[in-house]
C-alpha cells in the first residue's frame, strides 16, 4: 500500500474511550503507521486489549467516525502530522444478519415498532398486521377498505395498546389490542373520519392522548383517542358507519378531529410528533413545518426544494429532522437552528427516492432509511457514509423502523417483511 | 501728351489775351515757364515743389484734355465745345477753373495753419505769408469778384498772383519791388537775406529742405508731406495719387454681348412671347429618342489612354469576374551565378564536394551542380529541360488560386447569451421511477389534478391508474380496444376519465375521489334520457352506457384522436379527422348533448383545445391553429404553424401561449400576443415529435418524439407585455428504447412538482425528477 516501504509516516494517537474498564488501554501515546485505518487501528487495540476474542471497533476523531486512513484524515482536516491525536473508540456496530422474512399479500407500506412487545405492520390490502418478536404473525386488523399508509402504536397499560391505522381510504382506525404479552387480539375502537382525501401518516402523541395525521387534502388533523376522554364521557358526535359494512362489532363510535392545522399547501406526506405539544410535518410543497398543537399555529418553516416524502424527528435531544424525500438525499436540519435554511447534512447513498427515515430513540446518532433502490442503510450521523447497507428488497423498500432495540423491521414492494438484527449494537 | 496738351492750351490761350483781363492771359506763359524752368529748379535742390507743381497743372490739364476724369464733366464739356471751335467760351472755363484752384489752395493752406499741422519754422514764415495771403485773397476776391465758384478739380494748385507780367525776371533783377498791384503800385519785394543766412536757416529749420523760393511771387513756398509723397511717387513712375488705384477693375458700363448691335429701342416683337412651334417639334422629337433609348445619358467610361502594357503581373489584389482574388502564379526561381557557364570559382563544388554528393539520396542533392566551360560553344544541351518544365507546369497547376477567407469570429460569440440550466432550476433531470405494467406501447398519459395519479392507456387495450408516489398500478381497465388519448376532467370535484379508443370516448369515474366526489361523477356518468343520439338515429354521436367500463359512451361515426376538456370540466370536446363535416364535436357532460360547431373545417382537423381561461376555442389542422372566440362566434385568430403536418398542441396556463409539435420534427412556439406565426421554431428532435406538454405552474415545457428522448425546455412568459418569453432548452432525457420506430409517445407534467411523466412505446411509463 504504501510505496515508501521501510519510511512510512508515523502518526502519534491516545486512544480514549467511555467504554467500562475492561476495555480500557493505556493513556499513553503511541506511534502508529499512519497508513492505518479503522480495521488497523481496531487490531491494534485489539492487541493492546489482548483479549482473546476479538472485536472490531469504531473509532471517533473530532466526533466524526475515522472512514479513511489515518493519514488522509489528517490531509483532509489539514492536521499536522506532528500533533498527537485523540482517538475515541467505540465498539462497531455489527452487521445486521437477516432474521427472518414473512410474505404479505401485497405491498408492505407500513411498519411500526413502537411497541417492545408487538410489530404491527400495514399492507396495501388493507390489512395491518401484528408480529411477535420472534417474528410470527400474531393476529391481523382488517377494515380499511384502501391501502394503508401509516400506523401508530400506542402502548397501553401491560399487555394492551392501541393501534391507529391510516390509510388511504381517508379514514384512521384505532384499535384496541389485548394480550400483546400472550395471544393478542385486536378489535376496532373507533374510525375517525374527516380527511377528504388519501391519509399518508399517522403519528401518536408522546402522551399517548391523541393522535396526528397528515392528508393529500393538505391538513394535519390532530384527533383525541385517549381511552380516559371516553371513558369521561364527553359526547361524541356519531356519525354514520354504514359504508363501512365488513367493520367489526367493535367499532363504536367516530369522533371528529381535534384540531385541523393547515398550512401546507400540498399533501401532507409525513408528521411526526416528537415532544408534547409539538408537530412536525413534511409536505409535498417541499416544506418541512413545526406546530403547535396547543395554539394549533405553524411555529416555524423550513423549506426545501423537493418533495418530502418522509420525516423523522429524533437524534441529539430529539431536535434533529431527519427528511427524505424525491431525491437520493438524507437531508438533516437542526430544528434548534432557526436561522438556517439549508439542511445541515445531506447524506448521499442510496440510488433513489427516500421512503423512510427512522431515528432510533436511545442511540441516538443511529438512522435508518429505505429507499426506492430497496435498500436499507443505517447510518451513524458521525459519519457521511452509512454504516451498513442491506439490500433487503429486491424492488422498492417502503418503510422501515426499529423494533425492540436492535432489531431492523423493513417492508416493500416485493411483499416481503424482513428482520434483521444487528449483533451487537 | 502732357506738354502737348499744354502746348495746345497755350495756343489757345494766345489769342484769347487780349479778349479777357490781363491777369489770366499770363497763364500760358507762366506755364512754360514753369516747364522751362524744371531743369533749374531740379538743380537748385528744391525742385519737388516745381515739378510736383507742374504735373500737377499737367494732371488738370490732362484730365481736362481726356475728359475721363468723373470730377471734371463739366471741363470734359468745355473740351468738347473747344473742339467746336467756341474758344472764347473757353479760356473763360479755364480761366474758372484755375481761378478756383488758387480760391481752394488759400482755404487749404488757411485751414492748414489752423490746424497747426505747420511746424514752426513754417510758422514764422507763415506769419508774414499769411497776411498777404489774406491780402491777395481779398485782391483775388476783388479781381473775381462774383466769378469765385467751388471747384473740387484744382484743389491742388497754387495761387499764382504774377504780378510781373509777360517779361523776363531780370528785368526786375535790380528793382526794389516786383509787379504791381493792379491799383499800380509797386509790390516791394522780400528783404533779400545773405548767403550766411540762408545757410543758417536751412540749417535750423528743418522744413528747409523742402522750401521753395518763387521768384515770380518773391515767396517762399513749404512742400506738404503730402506733396512730397507725390513727388516721390512721379520719381518712381507711379501715378502720383496715392488714392488712385490704377488697377480698377475693368467697369463694362455698356454691355454689348448678347445684346445684339446695335442696341435698340425697338419694343420687343410678338413672336418672342409666343412658344415656338419648331422648339415644340424639337422637344417632341427629343422626348421621342429618350423614350425609345436612342438617346442615352449614361456616359461612357473614358477609356484610360495609358495602361499597364504588362498589368497581368502585378494585379494581385483586383477582383477576377468571379469575384476572388487573383492570386499571381509563383515565379519561378532566377538563375544565379552558379548557374553560369563560367561561374567563379567559388561556386565549383570540389572533388570531395562531388564525391560527396554521390552518397547522398537523391532529393538531397542539390539540384544543379555548377560546372566550368571555357566557352558557349561547348555548353551541352540542358539534360533536365523537360523535367523542369513539367515541374514548372506542375508548380503551376498544384498552386492555389484561391484564397479563402476566414471570417474572423469568436464562435462563442454567435452562440445567443442564454442563461444557464443551473440558474433555472428546478427542472427534471433523474429518472426516478418506472411504471411498469402495460403489455403494449403506452399511446397516452395524463395525471389527475391532485398529482396524487396517473392514468395511462396503451395499445394493450388498458387503462392503467398508477399512484404516482410509489409507481404502484392501483387499478386497471381493460377496453379490449387500444386506447388513443385520455384525458382527466381538470375539475377536481369530478374525478373522470375521458378516454378514447376507436369511435368512442369512454367517461368514466377514475374512483380516486372522496364519496361525494365519487358519488358526483357516477351520477354524471349514469345515461340520461335527454342524451343525444339516444332517441335520434340521425345525430352525429350516440351516447350510450358502456358495456366495457361503468360509464358512458359516446360513440361517433369515425375514429376519434382526441379529446379535451374544458377547463369547468363540463364540456369536451372531440376531434375525429376522418369525419369532413363532423371533425370536430362539442359534448356537454351535465347534459349529455352533443353540438356540431363548425359546418366546414379547413382540412384535417388534428388537434383542438380549449382556452384555460377565456371562451376561446383552438383548433388545430394540419397547417394551421384557428382560433375561435366561442363568445362571439367568430375566427379571431389563424396562426400559420409553418410545419407540415401539426401532431400535438398546449397552451401556456396564461393563455397566450401556444406550442405545438409537428411530425415534421419542429416545435413551434406561438406567443399569441405577438404575431400569428410563431415566435420560436425549435428543431431539436431526431424524429417526429409525439406530444408537448406545459407545465401548470413551473416555466416549462416539454416535447417528446419518436427518437427516444424528451427535451425539457425553461419556457419563462413574463406578464411584462414587453418582454418576449424566455425559451432556454434545459434538459434531454433520454431511457425510452424506440420501437419499430416509435420512441416517446406522449409526456405529460406533474401539475404541482417540476416532474415529468413519458409513455415510451417500450411499454414504461418513466418519471423524471429534479
Amino acid at each position: 500500500m504504501d510505496a515508501m516501504g521501510g519510511e512510512e509516516r508515523q502518526v502519534q494517537v491516545r486512544f480514549v474511550t467511555k467504554l467500562p474498564e475492561e476495555y480500557r488501554v493505556t493513556n499513553a501515546s503511541f506511534a502508529v503507521p499512519a497508513r492505518l485505518t479503522r480495521y488497523g487501528l481496531s487490531e491494534v487495540i485489539n492487541s493492546l486489549l489482548s483479549t482473546e476474542k476479538l472485536r472490531p471497533f469504531d473509532f471517533l476523531v473530532g466526533g466524526e467516525l475515522l472512514r479513511t486512513s489515518l493519514e488522509s484524515l489528517l490531509v483532509s482536516k489539514k492536521l499536522s502530522a506532528e500533533t498527537t491525536l485523540t482517538i475515541e473508540y467505540i465498539p462497531a456496530v455489527g452487521l445486521p444478519k437477516p432474521v427472518s422474512s414473512h410474505v404479505h399479500d401485497d405491498w408492505v407500506s407500513a411498519i411500526n415498532g413502537t411497541s417492545p412487545d408487538v410489530l404491527v405492520s400495514g399492507c396495501y390490502d388493507g390489512v395491518a398486521r401484528l408480529w411477535s418478536s420472534s417474528g410470527e404473525a400474531l393476529t391481523s386488523l382488517q377494515g380499511h377498505s384502501d391501502a394503508i399508509t401509516s400506523t401508530a402504536v400506542i402502548p397501553r397499560a401491560s399487555g394492551s395498546c392501541d393501534v391507529i391505522t391510516a390509510s388511504k381510504d381517508r379514514t384512521l382506525r384505532v384499535w384496541q389490542v389485548k394480550g400483546t404479552d400472550s395471544q393478542p387480539s385486536g378489535d376496532l375502537h373507533q374510525v375517525l373520519r374527516g380527511h377528504s382525501a388519501a391519509i399518508q401518516s399517522v403519528v401518536a402523541s408522546p402522551s399517548g392522548n391523541e393522535v396526528a395525521s397528515g392528508s393529500w387534502d393538505t391538513t394535519i388533523k390532530v384527533w383525541s383517542v385517549s381511552r380516559d376522554a371516553e371513558d369521561g364521557g364527553s359526547a361524541p358526535k356519531r356519525q354514520r358507519v354504514e359504508d363501512s359494512g365488513a367493520a367489526p362489532a367493535g367499532e363504536q363510535e367516530a369522533r371528529e378531529a381535534r384540531v385541523t392545522l393547515e398550512g401546507h399547501s400540498q399533501c401532507v406526506s409525513a408528521v411526526d410528533w416528537s415532544r408534547a405539544d409539538t408537530i412536525h410535518s413534511a409536505s409535498w410543497d417541499h416544506s418541512v413545518r413545526t406546530w403547535d398543537v396547543q395554539a394549533a399555529v405553524n411555529t416555524s418553516t423550513i423549506t426545501g426544494s423537493k418533495v418530502i416524502l418522509a420525516l423523522s424527528v429524533g437524534g441529539e435531544g430529539g431536535a434533529l429532522l431527519a427528511t427524505g424525500g424525491a431525491d437520493p438525499a438524507i437531508r438533516i436540519w437542526d430544528s434548534r437552528d432557526s436561522s438556517s435554511t439549508g439542511s445541515a447534512i445531506q447524506l448521499l447513498s442510496h440510488k433513489g427516492w427516500i421512503t423512510a427515515v427512522k431515528w432510533h430513540k436511545t442511540r441516538t446518532h443511529q438512522l435508518l432509511s429505505t429507499s426506492h433502490d430497496g435498500t436499507v442503510k443505517m447510518w451513524d450521523v458521525r459519519s457521511k457514509v452509512p454504516l451498513h447497507t442491506v439490500q433487503a428488497h429486491t424492488v422498492k423498500a417502503l418503510c422501515v423502523d426499529w423494533f425492540q432495540e436492535a432489531t431492523i423491521v423493513s417492508g416493500g414492494a416485493d411483499n416481503q417483511l424482513r428482520f434483521h438484527a444487528l449483533d451487537n449494537p | 501728351m502732357a506738354r502737348q496738351g499744354k502746348r495746345k492750351a497755350g495756343d489757345v490761350r494766345e489769342p484769347s489775351n487780349g479778349t479777357t483781363d490781363p491777369e489770366s492771359s499770363d497763364e500760358g506763359d507762366l506755364l512754360e515757364g514753369n516747364a522751362s524752368d524744371d531743369e533749374g529748379a531740379l538743380s537748385d535742390g528744391s525742385e519737388g515743389g516745381l515739378v510736383a507743381s507742374s504735373s500737377e497743372d499737367e494732371g488738370a490739364l490732362a484730365s481736362e484734355e481726356e475728359g475721363s476724369d468723373p470730377e471734371s464733366d463739366g471741363e470734359g464739356e468745355s473740351d468738347e465745345e473747344n473742339e467746336d471751335g467756341e474758344i472764347g467760351e473757353a479760356t473763360e472755363e479755364l480761366a474758372q477753373a484755375v481761378q478756383d484752384y488758387y480760391l481752394e489752395r488759400d482755404a487749404r493752406e488757411g485751414e492748414e495753419a489752423e490746424n497747426g499741422e505747420l511746424v514752426r519754422g513754417q510758422e514764422e514764415v507763415g506769419v508774414s505769408g499769411r497776411g498777404e495771403e489774406e491780402e491777395r485773397r481779398g485782391a483775388g476776391e476783388e479781381r473775381f469778384g462774383p466769378h469765385v465758384d467751388e471747384s473740387d478739380s484744382s484743389e491742388d494748385e497754387r495761387p499764382d498772383r504774377n504780378t510781373v507780367g509777360n517779361v523776363p525776371l531780370e528785368w526786375y533783377k535790380d528793382e526794389e519791388h516786383i509787379g504791381y498791384t493792379k491799383h499800380g503800385k509797386k509790390i516791394i519785394k522780400q528783404k533779400r537775406k545773405d548767403e550766411l543766412d540762408k545757410f543758417l536757416k536751412q540749417a535750423d529749420d528743418p522744413k528747409a529742405w523742402r522750401t521753395l523760393y518763387d521768384e515770380y511771387n518773391d515767396e517762399d513756398i513749404v512742400l506738404s508731406k503730402e506733396e512730397i509723397a507725390m513727388i516721390q511717387r512721379i520719381r518712381q513712375g507711379k501715378i502720383p495719387h496715392a488714392e488712385v488705384n490704377p488697377h480698377e477693375p475693368y467697369v463694362d458700363w455698356f454691355e454689348f454681348e448678347d445684346k445684339g448691335q446695335p442696341l435698340s429701342g425697338a419694343p420687343e416683337p410678338k413672336r418672342r412671347f409666343i412658344p415656338s412651334k419648331w422648339e415644340a417639334k424639337q422637344v417632341v422629337k427629343i422626348v421621342r429618342a429618350i423614350r425609345k433609348g436612342w438617346i442615352s445619358f449614361d456616359k461612357k467610361p473614358e477609356a484610360p489612354r495609358v495602361y499597364l502594357l504588362w498589368e497581368d503581373d502585378f494585379r494581385t489584389a483586383d477582383k477576377t469576374a468571379n469575384g476572388l482574388t487573383y492570386i499571381p502564379p509563383p515565379k519561378p526561381k532566377l538563375p544565379g551565378h552558379e548557374e553560369s557557364y563560367n561561374p567563379p570559382l567559388e561556386y565549383l563544388p570540389t572533388e570531395e564536394e562531388l564525391n560527396s554528393y554521390d552518397l547522398m539520396y537523391e532529393e538531397d542533392r542539390p539540384k544543379y551542380i555548377p560546372r566550368k566551360f571555357d566557352s558557349l560553344r561547348q555548353v551541352p544541351s540542358y539534360a533536365n529541360f523537360v523535367k523542369d518544365k513539367f515541374e514548372r507546369c506542375l508548380d503551376l497547376y498544384l498552386s492555389p488560386r484561391i484564397r479563402k477567407k476566414r471570417i474572423n469570429i469568436d464562435p462563442e460569440s454567435l452562440i445567443p447569451k442564454l442563461p444557464k440550466p443551473k440558474d433555472l432550476q428546478p427542472f427534471p433531470t433523474t429518472l426516478y421511477l418506472e411504471f411498469l405494467g402495460h403489455e403494449g406501447a403506452v399511446r397516452t398519459l395524463a395525471t389527475d389534478p391532485s398529482g396524487q395519479w396517473l392514468a395511462s392507456g396503451s395499445r394493450d387495450g388498458t387503462v392503467r391508474l398508477w399512484e404516482v408516489q410509489t409507481g404502484r398500478c392501483r387499478k386497471v381497465w381493460s377496453l379490449n380496444t387500444p386506447v388513443k388519448f385520455l384525458s382527466w376532467n381538470p375539475n377536481p370535484d369530478r374525478p373522470l376519465l375521458a378516454v378514447v379508443f376507436g369511435r368512442s370516448v369512454l367517461l368514466m369515474g377514475s374512483g380516486t375521489g372522496n364519496e361525494t366526489q365519487s358519488e358526483a361523477a357516477a351520477g354524471l356518468v349514469k345515461l340520461q334520457e335527454t342524451a343525444t343520439g339516444a332517441a335520434d338515429e340521425g345525430a352525429v354521436v350516440r351516447w350510450q352506457k358502456s358495456e366495457r367500463a361503468e360509464g358512458l359512451e359516446v360513440v361517433h361515426k369515425h375514429d376519434v384522436a382526441h379529446v379535451s376538456w374544458h377547463h369547468k370540466g363540463d364540456y369536451f370536446a372531440s376531434t375525429s379527422p376522418d369525419a369532413v363535416s363532423t371533425a370536430v364535436l362539442v359534448h356537454q357532460l351535465g347534459k349529455q348533448q352533443t353540438q356540431n360547431p363548425f359546418r366546414k373545417n379547413h382540412g384535417r382537423v388534428q388537434r383542438v383545445l380549449f382556452h384555460p381561461t377565456r371562451p376561446f376555442f383552438f383548433v388545430a389542422t394540419q397547417t394551421h391553429v384557428r382560433v375561435y372566440n366561442l363568445a362571439k362566434q367568430q375566427l379571431a385568430k389563424k396562426l400559420t404553424a409553418g410545419v407540415n403536418q401539426i401532431s400535438s398542441m398546449a397552451i401556456h396556463s396564461g393563455g397566450d401561449n401556444l406550442i405545438i409539435g409537428s411530425y415534421d420534427n419542429k416545435l413551434t412556439w406561438f406567443d399569441m400576443d405577438l404575431s400569428t406565426k410563431p415566435y420560436r421554431t425549435l428543431r431539436y428532435h431526431d424524429s417526429s415529435i409525439e406530444g408537448v406538454a406545459f407545465h401548470r405552474s413551473y416555466p416549462l415545457f416539454a416535447s417528446c418524439s419518436d427518437d427516444g428522448s424528451a427535451h425539457v425546455f425553461h419556457g419563462m412568459v413574463y406578464s411584462n407585455l414587453l418582454e418576449n418569453p424566455l425559451i432556454v432548452p434545459v434538459k434531454i432525457l433520454r431511457g425510452h428504447k424506440v420501437v419499430e420506430s416509435e420512441g416517446v409517445l406522449d409526456c405529460a407534467f406533474h401539475p404541482t412538482q417540476p416532474w415529468l411523466f413519458t409513455a415510451g412505446a417500450d411499454k414504461s411509463i418513466k418519471l423524471y425528477c429534479n
